[in-house]
């Protein structure tokens, strides 16, 4: 009895230990981002003092207003959104076509297509984008929705295609090969059979693409020009200049561009988790 | 669970899709107001960002105004901070898309490249007779007897300092370098940052500079632009106002970090009461009617130039002033006419000039006696002595006399010679060589 | 059926689709960017051929030297600091049981979702000299000076600090999927075996992760690498180029000093840096696994 009363005692303490040593490193990646929301409703200069947190004299809603309606933020938010979608839905269908073809198909060049394909993860995104930008200049595609939708796609893909090959080896071909004797053309056999099967697959792809592009700016801020197409990120990048000499409007416009991304986390935690774990152990 | 994210997924696309229709709508009604043959856009590039104070606003009200008197014009503004409009600004010009009306500075190290590869449209000089603009100010702009752009202001670079807090504290407008030295030891002991700067864009380090070449040399307006041509820095007042520069900077006369704060911060350190002196450009005497600089400082701005050195050959009264900042029209725009017509209608009598000065946010490049009421601000009026009682201006200074890979060495090496990692010696040498 | 499956059209557009995009977006580029680093075209204006030019001058750039130097910094940043970390921090958290690990593995991961452009305006205000929340928490430690962190000598240590900070939930997870799949009977029978905590950690976990390990440091080396964005928005490279990156420095050569032909230079070498390191990493931790 003594001795079993001992070992809880230790692992009580041990519990103790750990909750501690994790709620230190979880402050040290929260504490900035409390910070923010806190001074995000104070006036502006009451960031000028010493304390750390502050209880604002008077909590100051207006800055997310001004936030909201001058940082263009449902608009910026609806581009990202249907940007976003649309990339992720494109390098999905083409994800699915192209490991079809290298998994399945039997032909001689599928290892070299296979490693084409696979080549863009290593090329620098950022390397292309001097000369995207003559190209998409040339071709009359800048300020327009596809100057963000092609690189977007073109460097998730490479990424999508290894996930869904893998995925796919996975896969029995039975079903497969019942539905094609049946008659079934290889396209709806893609479409109705396996498509379906390959569930886990899509919410990986998806989830990793949505990641890879939600924060871009770099390409956006270099091709486009008006507001049509801005993304989040720009609600950001205008409002400092545009409130130059207000920071907890500043503040409000970071902490409200944030909300979406940390939403959507906050709610689909477990599988964005699973989703990026399976992700990185097969990659 | 993957049901949910499958429904998630569903939603998401519903929304981008109906979002995409709606757009796609919104697309189809514009390509339609294209079509309509009366229709003209003008796309203006600009690099006031904050259109709801100070130049930008004003720039807004006009092109406004502009739209409401010919309802057939659409005017859309792309607004980006000044190094980053810089860096669009060329990514444009090497794209050959630049927009119609845009933002330039008219000085040798903006203007000249871009004038040489032909991306500006030229002016006809004998639109602009009467419309006011100072003698001298349409200088920057012109190259080989030809107009390219207008300018906005006459810019004057100048101390802005808290009146309150110098009345509490005693301390009087420095009269010599070495009272603002000593002034700026009294500051910091009460804990205040005596002058804030933005050092990370450099380039008022580089005008600080220049401020003191003026007092040590007097009227030297020709003198950089020669040096620059030879190569020859050996004029031993570039190096004394290097060392006076160091010579602050070891007193402490800057906030701690000044050479990675940017505009912003810099002017917040002021606007909120944290420093008590603050250089800078006349255009921030905006600073006196914008709310979001607290009262405290917002009604106690005052103004005084760089003093003078002892020894210098120079008075008070010989100012660091420019005409830097306005517009031009490309030249491959498609509705070139359309954008000069915009561009005089700015700068007729009783606009530009007008409203600049009525909203206390600066001194336009033209003659704005006509609009003085009494009853403008301390600022607003003590930058007018300061013009009207200068005995000479410096023009351009010399960080933007060069070319544009002048400017970027140069303001590099102000900013290597503020924090003290090289001596006054080597900057002299560096920049010799940096002409060639 | 064989014929169905080797039907040339049908693979041909399957395939057509993936191939155009990387042959547009992606192998396009990299010829133009080729073409131009062969001249000196400076954005405006006619582009002159100047052969290898732009290529020798890089070789003397002290500011690509820095830039490759700053990669290799931030490589050894996450191997050695980020990466222990998570793994402790993983090992902690499998522990762990109930409401408590889920909460902590969320809140790990939240700098994740935020976007680059916020964290990199956050942490310039935390870094501010003046009245940033670090100078402020140094304070309270009764530590008066104003350190300024984005200064010479500083800046480099300080947007390594971001980057860890930023990418840290990422690493844990990863981490902490490898160790979950460690076969529990393996800890049990060590627990059998009376060993302590660290031995177990020392010679199960560790030793198991292998395959994450290498994984991970892989993405770590060409990430480290790629790094763009929060220096842009952080430091654009500055004070000098002591935080510069070769991204960065592209874009900065292109676009602000009018050397569009060097910029593409830069982006033909990085590309070729990339593609080589990224080779040499995996045949590297192949041979390893094959002995």
């Amino acid at each position: 009895m003594e001795f079993v009363g001992k070992k809880r005692k230790n692992q009580t303490l041990g519990n103790v230990f750990k909750i501690t040593c994790l709620s230190f490193v979880a402050i040290i990646q929260i504490f900035p981002l409390v910070w923010l929301f806190d001074f995000s409703l104070a006036s502006s200069n009451e960031l000028f003092t010493n304390g750390l947190l502050i209880i604002p004299k008077k909590i100051q809603w207006g800055n997310y207003v001004k936030a909201f309606v001058d940082g263009n933020f449902l608009l910026y938010l609806k581009n990202s959104l249907l940007i976003n979608t649309l990339a992720v839905i494109i390098v999905l269908i083409i994800s699915i076509m192209a490991a079809f073809a290298i998994t399945r198909m039997s032909w001689k060049l599928s290892p070299v297509v296979r490693n084409i394909l696979l080549l863009g993860m290593m090329i620098p995104i950022h390397a292309t984008i001097l000369p995207n930008y003559q190209i998409y200049n040339k071709l009359g595609l800048t300020d327009t929705i596809w100057a963000l939708l092609i690189p977007y796609v073109a460097f998730s893909l490479p990424q999508g295609v290894f996930l869904t090959c893998s995925f796919m080896d996975s896969i029995p071909r039975e079903l497969e090969e019942a539905a094609l004797i049946d008659g079934c053309n290889i396209y709806r056999m893609l479409a109705v059979i396996i498509t379906p099967l390959m569930k886990s697959s899509i919410a990986t792809v998806s989830i990793m693409t949505f990641l890879n592009n939600w924060n871009e700016f770099m390409m956006a801020s270099t091709y486009l020009s008006s507001n049509t197409w801005k993304t989040l990120p720009f609600s950001v990048l205008e409002f400092t200049g545009e409130y130059s000499s207000n920071y907890a409007v500043q503040f409000a416009v970071m902490a409200l561009t944030a909300l979406p991304a940390v939403l959507i986390y906050v709610l689909l935690n477990k599988h964005i988790t699973k989703g990026v774990a399976a992700g990185a152990v097969k990659g | 669970m993957k049901k949910k994210i499958l429904s998630v997924l569903v939603a998401l696309t519903v929304v981008a899709s109906l979002t995409a229709c709606s757009s796609k709508k919104a697309e189809n009604s514009d390509n339609n107001n294209q079509k309509n043959p009366s229709t003209t856009t003008i796309k203006v590039f600009s690099n006031q960002t904050d259109r709801k104070t100070g130049q930008g606003l004003i720039e807004q009200t006009l092109f406004d105004n502009y739209m409401k008197e010919n309802p057939n014009v659409k005017i859309e503004v792309e607004a980006l901070d000044d190094e980053a409009y810089k860096t669009k600004f060329k990514a444009y010009a090497s794209g050959n898309s630049l927009p119609d009306l845009v933002n330039a500075w008219g000085q040798p190290s903006f203007l000249n490249e871009v004038i040489d590869a032909g991306i500006l449209a030229e002016l006809n000089k004998d639109d602009y007779k009467d419309y006011g603009f100072i003698d001298g100010s349409l200088e920057g702009f012109s190259k080989d007897g030809k107009l390219y752009g207008l300018p906005r202001n006459t810019d004057v670079m100048a101390f802005y300092y808290n009146k309150a807090i110098f009345k509490k504290n005693g301390w009087e407008v420095p009269k010599t370098y070495a009272d603002l030295i000593t002034l700026a030891g009294k500051i910091k002991a009460k804990g205040l940052i005596p002058c804030s700067m933005d050092g990370s864009d450099k380039w008022p380090l580089s005008i600080f500079m220049n401020d003191l070449v003026a007092k040590l040399e007097g009227d030297y307006k020709t003198e950089y632009r020669k040096s620059i041509e030879s190569g020859d820095f050996s004029n031993p007042s570039y190096k004394k106002a290097a060392e006076l520069l160091q010579e602050a900077v070891k007193a402490g006369l800057f906030q701690s970090g000044f050479e990675t704060s940017d505009y912003g911060t810099s002017l917040n350190l002021f606007a909120n009461g944290q420093a008590a002196m603050y250089y800078m450009g006349s255009w921030e005497m905006s600073m006196a009617t914008n709310p979001d600089v607290i009262p405290e400082v917002r009604d106690n701005i005052g103004v005084f130039m760089m003093p003078v050195v002892d020894g210098g050959k120079g008075k008070v009264t010989d100012i660091a002033a420019w005409n830097g900042g306005g517009y031009a029209v490309t030249a491959n725009s498609k509705v070139k006419d359309e954008a000069i017509k915009l561009l005089n209608y700015m700068f007729k009598q009783d606009n530009w000039s007008k409203l600049a000065w009525e909203n206390g946010v600066c001194m336009s490049a033209q003659d704005y006696s006509a609009y003085l009421t009494g009853k403008e601000t301390a600022p607003q009026k003590a930058f007018t002595d300061i013009v009207t009682g200068s005995t000479s201006i410096t023009g351009v200074t010399f960080n933007d006399l060069g070319t544009s890979e002048f400017k970027s060495l140069s303001e590099d090496l102000s900013q290597m010679l503020a924090i003290g990692s090289i001596k006054p010696d080597e900057f002299i040498k560096n920049l010799e060589e940096a002409t060639k | 059926m064989q014929k169905l499956y080797s039907n040339k059209w049908v693979i041909l557009s399957l395939v057509a689709p993936g191939l155009l995009t990387f042959i547009f977006a992606i192998l396009a580029p990299i010829c133009l960017s080729f073409y131009y680093g062969l001249t000196d075209f400076s954005g405006l204006g006619n582009a002159t051929y100047v052969g290898l030019e732009n290529y020798k001058n890089l070789m003397s750039d002290a500011a690509f030297w820095t830039a490759l130097r700053n990669s290799i910094l931030l490589a050894f940043g996450f191997i050695l600091i980020q990466h222990p970390l998570a793994i402790i921090t993983a090992a902690i958290l499998d522990k762990l049981q109930g409401k408590a690990e889920g909460f902590f593995r969320c809140v790990y991961f939240i700098p994740n979702v935020i976007s680059v452009a916020i964290i990199a305006y956050l942490w310039k205000f935390i870094y501010n000299p003046n009245f940033g929340l670090l100078n402020n928490i140094l304070k309270i430690f009764g530590y008066n000076k104003e350190v300024n962190w984005l200064g010479s000598g500083m800046a480099i240590w300080s947007v390594l600090v971001v980057l860890i900070w930023h990418g840290f939930g990422w690493g844990m997870l990863i981490y902490y999927t490898g160790i979950k799949n460690i076969d529990p009977v393996l800890y049990e029978a060590a627990a059998i075996d009376g060993a302590n905590t660290r031995t177990v950690f020392m010679k199960i976990t560790l030793p198991l992760m292998k395959p994450v390990i290498q994984v991970n440091v892989t993405l770590a080396i060409i990430a480290a690498l790629k790094q763009m964005e929060t220096v842009y928005l952080l430091t654009n490279g500055g004070p000098g180029n002591e935080t510069q990156f070769l991204a960065n420095y592209l874009y900065k050569q292109a676009f602000s000093s009018f050397k569009y032909g060097y910029g593409n230079a830069i982006s033909v070498v990085f590309i070729v840096i990339c593609l080589v390191i990224t080779v040499a990493l995996n045949k590297m931790f192949q041979e390893k696994e094959v002995k």
